[in-house]
C-alpha cells in the first residue's frame, strides 16, 4: 500500500509530466506546421522571382534588334553575298556585350551557317519559322560542365532572308549560387533546368534532375533524393523551355519545431520539479495532522487515555483534530465515570456478600446447632423416624452451609485483585496433589496421577492453584470406587503461534459425563451426577472458568459416561 | 452488675449463637463465669466500668463477634487495644465472615487470634472449647 503522503506527491508528478509532455507536443506540432507552410509560401515565391529573372528581356530585345539591323537583313537577303563587313561589325558590337556571351551566328531557314562572330559553334540552330517576330529561346545543352543554350530570332522573311541566333553561357560557380541563394533567404536551394529533364543546375555545377513530378509541379510537394526528405515547388520560365526548382530538405522545416522542444523542455522538466516539491510538502502538511490523530487513536486504543492531538489550524484537519480530542475527551470522561461505577457496584457487591456470609450462616447453624442438641440432650424421648427426620436436617443443613461457603467463594475469585507473575506450573501442580493426597488418605482413599513437564504460565499463581485444585479433586472424586484410579496432568502449545497460549489438561479414567451436556458442566450449581453418588455442590468448575476467562484463556471438556474425562484450559504464557 | 471474676467476656448479638458457644463451653465446664454482652456498646460499658470499678481482675479472653449492632466488632476491638487498661487482654474474634479485609482489619487492630464460625455444629462446638481451653488454661498472660 502506498501513503497518502507519497500517492499526493507521485500522482501531481503524473500529471504534471502529462501535462508537460502535452504541452510540449502540441507545441511541437503547431511550430511544426507554421514553419512549414511558411515554407510552402516561400518555396513557390522563390521559384517565380528566379524564373521572372530568367526571362532574359534584355538580351532578347537586342537579338531582336540585331535580326532587323539593316546591314545583317543585307547579308542574309544576299545569301551571304554582300556586306559581310558591315554585317559582322553589328554582330560584333552584341557579342562582346557581356561575358556570358560565346558568339552569334547568321544562319539561313535550313540551319546553314553563314557568319560566325566568335569562336565558339553549336552544331544546330534554333529552329525559328520565317515571320516569327520575336526571339526565341532553345533548351540548355551541356558540354562537359559548361552549360550554355541558344536565342534565336527570325528576320527579312519577306524577301529571303534567315536566323540570327546568340549562343551563351551559364556561369556556374559558387558565388553565383550563393548570390541566387542568398535572395531566397539562404536556406532555399534553387535548381535550373529543362522541363524535359537533363541537364539540370544549382548554378554551381551540373546536377541530375529532379524527378518528372517536381518538376511539372506548381505546388510544393515532397520528395526523396539520395535518402534525405525535400519539400520542392516548381516554376517555369516564361517564353523557354526551362524550369526553376526551389527546394528545402525537410529537416530544416522541422528544425525550428525541435528548436522549440529542446528550448521549452528543461523549463517543462523545472516546473514539474518545482510541483512535485510543492506537491511534497503540501502533501505532507495535510498528512502529518493525520498521522498524529492516527497516532493519538492507536495510543488511546492501547489504553492511554490522556493523549491529544495538536488542535492550533483553522482549516478541516483543525476541526478534525479538536474533534478529536473532544472525543478523546468523552471517552477518557465516559471511562472513569465507569471506573467509579464498578467501583461502587463492587463495594455493593462486597457488603452484599458479606451480609450474606455473616446473616446466612447465623441461622444455619442454629438450626443444625439446635437439631444436634435435640439429638444429644432428647435421644432417649425419640422414636427412630423423629432421629431419622433430625439427621435429614442436619445434613441438609450441612450442605447448605458448604453452597454458601462455595457461592461466596465463586465470588471472591471473580472480583479479587489479579496478581500476575510468571508461574511454575509443576511446582504448583505438585503442592496441589500433595494437599489432596493428604485428605484423601484421611478417608483412606488414593490415587495414581503422572504428571508431565508442564509449560510455564503467565498469571496469578493463588488463582491457578484453585483451578488445578478443582480440577483435580474433581479427578479423584470422580475416580474414587475404579478399580485402577488414574490421573494425568499435562500440557502443550496452542497451534503455531497463536498469542503463546498453552493448553493444559487434567485427565482421569473415571465416571467420566454424557457429552450432550458437557455445555452445561461449568455453570454455576450445574451438576451431571446426583449427590447421592458424588458429593459436591456444583461450583468448583464454575470456579475453573471464571479464573481462566479472567487470564483470558478458554476450558472445555470431553468425556463418556463410564469412560474418564478430560478438562482442557488454556493460559497465557507470557505477558501480553 | 459486677464485673468481678469474669474469665471470658463473649459479645455475640445472636442469642442461638451465644447459647450454642455457651454450651460448647459448659461441655468443658468453661462456662462457669462467662458474661454475655449483646452489643458493642454494653461491651464497652462493661469493660469502662471494670476498669473504673478498679477492682477484679479482668476477662482472660474476649470472644468478640465482628457484625453487632450500635458498634460493630471492629471499633469496639479498636477501642479495646488503644486502652492502656484493657490493650494486653487476648481478643478472639468469633465470627461469620471469611472475608478477607475483615481479617486484615482484625489482626491490623491487634486481635489476637481470629477463628470463622463453622455452620457445622460439632466443627463450632470443637473451635469454641479449643479456645477456650487455650486461652483459660494454657496461655499465660502478663501479670
Amino acid at each position: 500500500m502506498i501513503s497518502i503522503e507519497r500517492k499526493l506527491p507521485l500522482f501531481a508528478i503524473a500529471l504534471l509530466l502529462a501535462v508537460a509532455a502535452a504541452q510540449l507536443a502540441i507545441g511541437y506540432g503547431r511550430v511544426r506546421q507554421a514553419s512549414r507552410s511558411l515554407v510552402d509560401k516561400r518555396l513557390p515565391l522563390a521559384g517565380r522571382v528566379l524564373a521572372d529573372a530568367f526571362q532574359l528581356g534584355q538580351t532578347r530585345t537586342r537579338i531582336t534588334a540585331l535580326a532587323h539591323n539593316p546591314a545583317v537583313v543585307e547579308y542574309l537577303r544576299s545569301g551571304g553575298q554582300r556586306g559581310r563587313e558591315q554585317a559582322l561589325t553589328a554582330m560584333r558590337a552584341i557579342a562582346a556585350d557581356t561575358a556570358s556571351n560565346l558568339g552569334l551566328e547568321l544562319r539561313d531557314f535550313s540551319g546553314r551557317l553563314l557568319l560566325r562572330s566568335g569562336r565558339f559553334s553549336i552544331a544546330d540552330s534554333v529552329l525559328v519559322s520565317p515571320g516569327s517576330d520575336s526571339a526565341r529561346y532553345g533548351p540548355l545543352l551541356r558540354r562537359d560542365t559548361t552549360l550554355y543554350f541558344a536565342i534565336a530570332s527570325a528576320t527579312g522573311a519577306e524577301r529571303g532572308g534567315g536566323i540570327v541566333q546568340l549562343v551563351a553561357r551559364l556561369q556556374l560557380n559558387d558565388r553565383t549560387r550563393k548570390t541566387l541563394t542568398g535572395l531566397t533567404g539562404g536556406d532555399i536551394a534553387l535548381l535550373l533546368g529543362n522541363a524535359t529533364g537533363d541537364p539540370w543546375t544549382d548554378f554551381a555545377a551540373v546536377v541530375p534532375a529532379p524527378p518528372e513530378s517536381v518538376r511539372t509541379s506548381r505546388a510544393p510537394i515532397r520528395y526523396d533524393r539520395g535518402g534525405e526528405a525535400l519539400r520542392a515547388s516548381a516554376a517555369p520560365v516564361a517564353g523557354t523551355p526551362w524550369v526553376v526548382v526551389a527546394e528545402i530538405p525537410s529537416r530544416l522545416v522541422a528544425a525550428p519545431a525541435r528548436e522549440y522542444v529542446r528550448s521549452m523542455a528543461p523549463i517543462a522538466l523545472l516546473i514539474v520539479l518545482v510541483g512535485a516539491l510543492f506537491a511534497w510538502w503540501s502533501s505532507r502538511r495535510l498528512t502529518r495532522p493525520l498521522v498524529d490523530v492516527t497516532r493519538a487513536a492507536e495510543a488511546i486504543a492501547e489504553g492511554d487515555l490522556g493523549t491529544r492531538v495538536p488542535a492550533g489550524r483553522d482549516d478541516e484537519l483543525g476541526r478534525l483534530a479538536r474533534s478529536f480530542n473532544t472525543m478523546a475527551d468523552r471517552v477518557s470522561q465516559s471511562h472513569h465515570d465507569l471506573e467509579d461505577k464498578v467501583a461502587e457496584r463492587t463495594a455493593e457487591l462486597e457488603s452484599f456478600s458479606y451480609s450474606v456470609s455473616h446473616d446466612l450462616r447465623a441461622p444455619l447453624r442454629a438450626i443444625h446447632g439446635f437439631a444436634r442438641i435435640l439429638l444429644e440432650d432428647h435421644r432417649t424421648q425419640l422414636d427412630p423416624e423423629a432421629e431419622r427426620l433430625l439427621g435429614v436436617i442436619d445434613q441438609n443443613t450441612r450442605h447448605m452451609g458448604q453452597l454458601i461457603d462455595d457461592l461466596l467463594a465463586f465470588s471472591r475469585f471473580g472480583r479479587q485483585a489479579m496478581n500476575r507473575m510468571p508461574v511454575d506450573m509443576n511446582e504448583l501442580t505438585s503442592t496441589v496433589v500433595e494437599d489432596v493426597r493428604r485428605a484423601e488418605a484421611e478417608r483412606n482413599g488414593h490415587f495414581d496421577i503422572e504428571i508431565d513437564t508442564l509449560r510455564p504460565a503467565y498469571g496469578d499463581p493463588a488463582l491457578l492453584r484453585q483451578v488445578l485444585s478443582n480440577l483435580i479433586q474433581n479427578a479423584v472424586k470422580f475416580t474414587r470406587g475404579r478399580p485402577q484410579p488414574r490421573i494425568e496432568v499435562g500440557s502443550s502449545a496452542e497451534g503455531k503461534g497463536e498469542g503463546d497460549q498453552t493448553v493444559y489438561f487434567v485427565k482421569d479414567n473415571g465416571a467420566g459425563f454424557d457429552p450432550r451436556f458437557s455445555d452445561k458442566l461449568f455453570g454455576v450449581f450445574q451438576r451431571l451426577h446426583r449427590a447421592e453418588d458424588f458429593e459436591g455442590t456444583g461450583v468448583g468448575l464454575a470456579i475453573v472458568k471464571r479464573i481462566v476467562q479472567r487470564h483470558g484463556g478458554r476450558v472445555w471438556a470431553e468425556g463418556k459416561p463410564d469412560a474418564g474425562a478430560t478438562f482442557y484450559f488454556t493460559l497465557p504464557g507470557k505477558e501480553s | 452488675m459486677s464485673t468481678k471474676g469474669v474469665e471470658i467476656l463473649l459479645v455475640e448479638d445472636n442469642a442461638h449463637d451465644a447459647e450454642l458457644t455457651l454450651r460448647a463451653l459448659k461441655q468443658r465446664n468453661l462456662a462457669n463465669r462467662v458474661h454475655v454482652c449483646r452489643d458493642g456498646a454494653e461491651a464497652i460499658d462493661f469493660l469502662d466500668d471494670m476498669s473504673e470499678g478498679g477492682g477484679g481482675a479482668a476477662p482472660k479472653v474476649i470472644l468478640l463477634d465482628l457484625k453487632l449492632p450500635k458498634v460493630d466488632g471492629l471499633e469496639v476491638l479498636q477501642r479495646l487495644k488503644r486502652d492502656a487498661r484493657t490493650k494486653t487482654i487476648p481478643v478472639v474474634v468469633l465470627t461469620s465472615s471469611r472475608e478477607e479485609p475483615d481479617i486484615e482489619k482484625a489482626y491490623a487492630l491487634g486481635a489476637n487470634s481470629y477463628i470463622v464460625k463453622p455452620v457445622d455444629f460439632e466443627a463450632f462446638a470443637r473451635a469454641v472449647s479449643d479456645v477456650g481451653l487455650y486461652w483459660l488454661l494454657l496461655n499465660h498472660p502478663p501479670q
